[in-house]
């Protein structure tokens, strides 16, 4: 061999570039032969030429195999705080509406990958919702708009910015005669000190706030009675008994979540001495809140306040409301036993009303509430500081001042109002005749497109900024990536229009921050501030509750229509679907999360009663003709059990024309019906139908139990009389296994609690989850066939005769059994149990056969049917957990109990030296509930949260009778039945 | 083989099924040679380039599904199993005639068998080729179906032998190969025949190589006799072992409708029955085309629709005892499972089933109907109709509706399950009418040893002792 050295020089190959004879490899022996002496030697012996032959034939494939080159840039300083590997957690919030959200977000290199509640942040009290949790996908959809427009074409910021200072100079000298601005309401005191800069600047200008769906009926009536701008903070962890008029107060009313946490908590019957509180919902559409009644009352939305009048009857305070008629014809006896236990002397009470209902209404149970005498327990008042108001009036003056010609110059700050707003406004029209309009927003949406600017706006995890929250706790939106689309912050367009200066968010908000701290080191206080992810007792005190008018004055405002609805004179009313009022319409993951009750993925739908479906001779997916005075719209319909007959709910935000990949003509918009009058409670809507059909995709075909103990359930005094009830109604013979069973007894052992009685079926878990495990979106079309991919799903059973059904949740993920039947199955050994009680999965191993999902009795499995990532835009694989595996087309995926958190705590605890502490793992789901259903931790530690309540009555084992042994129970629901009430249980729980 | 008295009174039964005034052994060499000498009949093109057609149709529904994914099928979340193991289990049910038929008559002396027995093995081999090719085509990722397979790996890791599906692949490939060795021993004589009348050198060569040297030696019989013997009394287990494994895919799991104790019995039955009717359908066709009239008479077919009728009847009872069995074990699951399939979403299916595969065949009582071709080509189409609508209703609607309520789903088939199974019927037939162009499709050895003539003590006008 050395001889062959010599006489050929080498033969042996270098490197693997050399023998694959790639590109690279010839010129750099261009390069280094080039003055031709050092040529290489072509000739090749033989036997040196079968070496090489051999060696590259034994790597043939390797050109194929390699991977292509990618330049790596490393830190030239490597940040102190960026471990490669390791996430950073910051604190931020969420502005929403008049309120917001303190969050923690969990950053991987720099890139926010997972939202959580922030636990010091009395709005989330580290829970959060499903639009907190699928906001994260916000940030990375790419059909957010990237560039400024003019009339359709780009332009750069800057032009814009120029093109506003030619205008804010023209302004400037007739004090904004001509000038409007159109916002979304807020509640930041950066925003509101910019907004002030402006009117001082333009007094003459006009300032309109929408909102399309807000709290505007609840602020006014407040105001009409107190004199003061106020609003309600619930204490509904309080309350030991609930009245809910039209009031989603548990998911889609405003502070949705602390009201969850309290609600939950009050139901807690081992921590209340043995009871728990009892909720009475009076609703038109089954909501939620309604799911989780002990007495629910379907009534159309318009006859409610009728209900609150007879109620108030029974008051001696309300003696003037003996004399109102009201046609209702209801249930005396609901109303007396309602009295009696709102009345009741050791108990605190408490009636909200929802969003949609007038105002007199909410003034009446705000009364109520008063005469009671439990208002400083329940309810209490706070300031409303650094805000705008939504105020429906502002936009209609603001169109009029368009159409007569006052208003010039438009400037639309967020909000998508011509999609939005009452279709009476026609603000479409009226939008083309000024002379310039500008719209600031996240998407090129239906306003944008008849703007004649369009400003592209950042997502909040991209800005800087503040908020004040409900208490009026002060927060700071901390930025946690620079804009990935070169959006502009709200600070930043705030301060452009109201200065004309193009500043840093960042200097702005810590300018109105300088007023804020007061005392102390600035930069001390402000970094702690950011830290900790709000401002310390910045919460605003109670304010007194006093009467402006007397009660008896309430009567003068209440026109009560005498309504009765019937076949022909239908009732309309609007939700906040998922999507909230459309505006994150293009979030596949709120798309496809099926609602709580319809369990409809993608599209809305008319909801109707079986008995009015029966009437107007309609099945689910028959499209109908809604007309409301004039308006038409053809939507299909969903019979929904428990809707009240001849009312129709309709879910807002769907149905968009102008948007993104997801949203695009998927679902009707509703908004086409909307009134400004009396914008979400119609009456005398007609119906006819259209003879076309809709294809839904609906998550469960199935909606009874079938008599079969899966949610096991009992009322508050069958469990005083048989505690452990739930363990009873499953019979079986002694379970034994054929095969040996595992040494369970040493080290962590995982297991899951899932409290019925407390999980509203919300559905932040399985989005948290599809978050946190990089759970891909698959569509309608595979939706409707039965492949949807959560993780965890919440199952809903109707319990109860159609027309008036009770409804229950029931969260089900993998329940990690101890003798798995998937395990047994796998022909590969591909889903196999580790020591500490997880029924793992290889991805790697599997090859899809789908025999543990056949033979898994909770049918938890997901099997990636297709390859759902293929399409995938690159900037949404940013938002992907890089400590979870993406799973490709043919292999079964499920929870793991996220594992990798377990392991991350495991590794965090060895570096210690020490134990994983109980509640240091916190699984996704059990993270985001907001109800605090979910329960996590080792089950081998009799001291940990977990096991004390394996141990509890409620405890039981679902399909336990299987003997797979599930490492995941479940607490049994329990209500709270008035007894008072006849029939107040349905016949066959 | 084929001495002691007790051989005599069988005699008489064969002299029944065999006309004896047609058939000498020159007469059934020329016949059934002929086949394979004359020069290709124009309606075995027609027919081949309808099977091969069909079987391209088969090549490409494998193809788009190796490229698209096994999302190209009706599948859905609770039902993770369709068509493709239907058609799997529909296949090696239908492989188990040849077997049965060659080697289990055989050792029961049911003489009988030698005019059919060849054309069933065949059957068999290529059905379980059609079945072999679902369970590896229906995985997730084909590409590592291998890993099924005790092959040696770098992880040191053994597939699961827990798992039924693992006992499936060494089950039926087990059976594939003692089913093929037990038809090329069969036909080892008369390969050599087929040399011995080739006049073609290469023809001579091939068959030459195929009949390893069989020269047809006193010796050499007495070794391949008890050859056979000897296979056939290896592959008897396992025509009732194959199809019990398979069962065992459902009865070991936990689902409702799957996890009976009864399945193994029940689908070796199953097998036999859509077997034999298998094998009516395609003899009625072979004998009708090539005149065979009297060599698979009608004493042979009666004999199968029989043997039809009882295993129908012991299907039927697997039904009735399977709903018995539900009510009785007191679990609301089972009970569920089992009225649900009668009256529930599928019910269609169901009783398409029970008409097919238990009243259908109630017909054979009759004999003058047991021995007309037309309602025996007929019925034998319709049980195995039934017979695949059985594995549509164990698989389909047990998993369509198991214990969590929420999880219900409805499973429809799409176009490229349907094209996928009917392609399968394109490779059976194209390997079918290659076979019978090919090879001698009916045993010469064997019905010369069944003759009259080749009785000893069998008195013929020139015999020996005349």
């Amino acid at each position: 061999m050395n001889k062959n050295d010599k006489k050929n020089g080498q033969k042996y190959w270098q490197s693997l570039d050399q023998l694959t004879d790639s590109p690279e490899y010839r010129r750099y022996l261009l390069e280094r032969y080039r003055d031709g002496n050092g040529e290489p030697d072509n000739s090749f012996s033989r036997r040196s030429f079968l070496l090489l032959m051999g060696a590259s034939l034994a790597l043939a494939g390797l050109a194929g195999c390699r991977r292509p080159v990618e330049k790596i840039i490393p830190y030239v300083s490597q940040p102190e705080e960026i471990i490669p590997g390791v996430p950073n957690y910051y604190a931020t919030s969420m502005p929403f509406g008049n309120s917001a959200y303190g969050l923690i977000v969990e950053c991987h290199e720099g890139r926010p990958t997972k939202i959580e509640g922030n636990p010091a942040h009395p709005s989330t009290m580290g829970s959060s919702d499903i639009l907190i949790q699928a906001s994260i996908l916000g940030l990375y959809d790419p059909d957010r708009s990237g560039s400024a427009r003019h009339k359709g074409g780009e332009k750069t910021y800057d032009e814009f910015v120029a093109f506003w200072n030619s205008l804010y100079e023209e302004f400037s000298k007739n004090r904004g005669e001509g000038l409007a601005v159109l916002s979304e309401s807020f509640s930041s005191p950066t925003l509101a000190r910019l907004k002030n800069n402006f009117t001082g600047r333009f007094p003459k200008a006009h300032w309109a706030t929408y909102e399309p769906i807000s709290d505007e009926n609840i602020f006014k009536a407040i105001k009409n009675i107190t004199g003061e701008d106020l609003r309600p903070v619930y204490h509904y962890d309080k309350a030991d008994v609930i009245l809910s008029l039209d009031s989603d107060f548990l998911q889609t009313e405003s502070e949705n979540i602390i009201a969850a946490r309290g609600f939950s908590e009050k139901r807690n019957v081992a921590k209340n001495g043995g009871t728990m509180n009892r909720l009475y919902v009076v609703e038109s559409a089954y909501s939620v809140t309604g799911s989780m009644a002990d007495h629910r009352m379907r009534l159309a939305s318009n006859q409610i306040g009728g209900l609150l009048i007879e109620l108030a009857k029974h008051f001696r305070d309300f003696p003037e409301f003996k004399a109102i008629n009201t046609s209702g014809g209801f249930d005396q006896d609901w109303i007396k036993s309602l009295f009696s236990d709102l009345i009741h002397p050791r108990k605190i009470a408490i009636i909200t009303v929802g969003r949609n209902q007038p105002f007199w209404v909410h003034e009446l149970a705000f009364a109520i509430n008063s005469a009671l005498g439990y208002m400083e327990n329940t309810i209490s008042l706070k300031k409303i500081k650094d805000a705008s108001l939504p105020d429906r009036k502002s936009l209609n003056d603001l169109v009029e001042k368009i159409d007569n010609g006052s208003v010039k110059s438009l400037i639309i700050i967020g909000g998508n109002p011509v999609y939005n707003a009452p279709s009476d406004f026609r603000l479409k029209s009226a939008l083309k005749k000024l002379e310039h309009s500008i719209h600031f927003s996240e998407y090129y949406d239906e306003t944008s497109a008849v703007t004649e600017w369009h400003i592209p706006r950042a997502h909040y995890l991209e800005s800087w900024g503040d908020v004040r929250s409900a208490d009026g706790t002060l927060s700071v939106i901390q930025t946690m990536i620079e804009p990935l689309f070169g959006g502009k912050s709200d600070v930043e367009f705030y301060n452009l229009i109201s200065s004309g200066e193009d500043r840093k968010g960042y200097n702005i908000t810590r300018e109105t921050w300088n007023d804020i701290i007061k005392g102390g080191n600035f930069e001390t206080e402000w970094r702690r501030v950011l830290n900790d992810g709000l401002l310390k007792e910045s919460s605003l005190p109670d304010e007194q509750f006093k009467l402006k008018k007397p009660r008896s004055s309430i009567i003068e405002d209440i026109s009560y229509a005498e309504f009765k609805p019937s076949k022909d004179n239908l009732e309309l009313t609007f939700q906040a679907s998922k999507l909230y009022d459309g505006r994150y319409a293009n979030n596949g993951w709120l798309m496809e999360l099926p609602d709580p009750i319809s369990k409809l993925s993608w599209d809305n739908a008319a909801l109707i009663s079986p008995a009015t479906a029966r009437e107007l001779e309609l099945n689910n997916g028959d499209i109908i003709q809604i007309s409301h005075q004039g308006r038409r719209l053809e939507m299909p319909v969903w019979i929904s059990p428990g809707q009240a007959d001849y009312s129709i709910a309709l879910p807002l935000g769907y149905g968009r024309e102008f948007a993104g990949r997801i949203a695009r003509g998927v679902g009707f918009d509703t908004y086409k019906l909307i009134d400004s009058f009396n914008k979400f409670l119609l009456i005398e809507a007609s119906v006819t139908k259209t003879g076309r059909k809709h294809n839904f995709a609906n998550t469960q075909d199935h909606n009874s139990m079938e008599g079969r103990p899966i949610v096991r359930e009992a009322d508050l005094l069958e469990f005083r009389r048989s505690p452990s009830f739930a363990k009873e109604m499953a019979e079986h013979p002694p379970l034994k296994s054929i095969f040996p069973d595992h040494d369970y007894s040493r080290g962590y052992q995982w297991g899951m609690v899932i409290d019925l009685n407390a999980c509203i079926g919300c559905g932040a878990c399985t989005i948290a989850c599809q978050s946190e495990n990089n759970i891909p979106i698959v569509g309608k079309e595979q939706v409707s066939r039965g492949r949807e991919m959560h993780w965890i799903r919440n199952d809903r059973y109707y319990v109860g005769d159609t027309d008036e059904p009770q409804i229950v949740h029931q969260p089900v993920a993998c329940q990690q059994c101890e003798n798995a039947p998937c395990e047994q199955v796998c022909p590969v050994a591909a889903t196999t149990h580790d020591k500490e009680g997880l029924n793992t999965m290889n991805y790697h191993r599997c090859i899809g056969t789908r025999y543990c999902s056949n033979n898994c009795p909770y049918k938890v499995r997901r099997f990636n049917f297709y390859n759902y990532v293929k399409d995938m835009p690159e900037v949404i694989k940013m938002a992907q957990n890089p400590d979870v595996t993406v799973r490709s087309r043919g292999v079964m995926e499920k929870c793991t109990f996220c594992i990798q958190r377990i392991n991350r705590a495991k590794r965090n605890a060895k570096k210690e030296n020490r134990t994983v502490k109980d509640g240091e793992v916190q699984t996704a789901c059990q993270q985001a509930c907001p109800a605090k259903a979910i329960h996590f931790g080792n089950v081998n530690d009799p001291e940990s949260n977990v096991s004390k309540l394996k141990t509890n009555d409620r405890n039981y084992d679902l399909l336990g009778e299987l003997n797979i042994r599930p490492r995941n129970s479940y607490l049994a629901k329990i209500r709270n039945p008035n007894p008072l009430l006849k029939g107040y249980k349905p016949d066959n729980v | 083989m084929a001495n002691g008295t007790e051989n005599i009174a069988e005699y008489s039964g064969t002299e029944q099924a065999l006309d004896p005034d047609k058939l000498s052994f020159r007469g059934i060499t020329d016949k059934i040679s002929g086949i394979t000498e004359r020069r290709t009949p124009p309606v075995w093109f027609v027919a081949f380039g309808a099977a091969f057609s069909l079987f391209l149709v088969l090549l490409g529904s494998i193809g788009y599904l190796i490229w698209e994914g096994v999302g190209i099928w009706g599948l859905n979340n609770p039902v993770g199993w369709g068509w493709a193991i239907i058609n799997f289990v529909w296949w090696v049910g239908i492989g188990h005639a040849g077997t049965l038929i060659s080697a289990i008559l055989f050792l029961l002396r049911q003489r009988w068998r030698t005019s059919i027995n060849r054309f069933a093995e065949a059957m068999t081999l290529f059905a379980i080729l059609c079945a072999l090719i679902f369970p590896g085509i229906h995985v997730g990722r084909i590409w590592v179906a291998y890993w099924m397979a005790p092959l040696p790996n770098q992880m040191s890791m053994w597939p699961n032998f827990r798992s039924p599906l693992l006992w499936d692949v060494f089950a039926v490939s087990t059976y594939f190969t003692a089913s093929l060795l037990f038809w090329y021993t069969g036909l080892i004589p008369d390969l050599a025949t087929f040399r011995d009348r080739a006049k073609k050198k290469i023809k001579k060569l091939i068959f030459g190589i195929l009949s390893l040297g069989w020269r047809g030696g006193n010796r050499q019989w007495r070794h391949y006799e008890l050859a056979y013997l000897i296979l056939a009394g290896i592959s008897t287990p396992l025509v009732l072992s194959v199809h019990s494994v398979v069962s065992t895919d459902f009865a070991v799991s936990i689902l409702p409708g799957w996890h009976t104790t009864i399945f193994p019995p029940y689908f070796v039955a199953g097998a036999i029955f859509s077997g034999f009717a298998m094998v009516v359908t395609l003899t009625i066709i072979a004998r009708k085309i090539f005149s065979l009239d009297h060599i698979i008479t009608l004493d042979h077919l009666e004999k199968m629709n029989k043997i039809m009728l009882l295993t129908g009847m012991m299907v039927g009872y697997a039904y009735s005892i399977e709903f018995f069995i539900a009510w009785y074990s007191g679990n609301i699951y089972e009970q569920f499972a089992f009225l649900n399939r009668a009256f529930g979403n599928y019910s269609w299916a169901y009783w398409i089933m029970i008409s097919c595969n238990v009243l259908i065949p109630q017909i054979f009582w009759v004999k003058r109907w047991r021995r007309a071709v037309p309602v025996m080509f007929v019925a034998s189409i319709i049980i195995n109709i039934g017979m695949w609508f059985e594995r549509f209703v164990i698989v389909v609607t047990s998993l369509s509706r198991d214990f969590l309520p929420a999880n219900w789903d409805y499973y429809r088939p799409t176009f490229w399950d349907i094209s996928t199974f009917v392609g399968s019927f394109g490779l059976f037939f194209t390997l079918f009418l290659l076979f019978i162009r090919l090879l001698p499709m009916i045993s010469m050895t064997e019905i010369k040893g069944v003759l009259p003539q080749a009785d000893p003590y069998h008195h013929c006008p020139g015999g020996h002792n005349e």
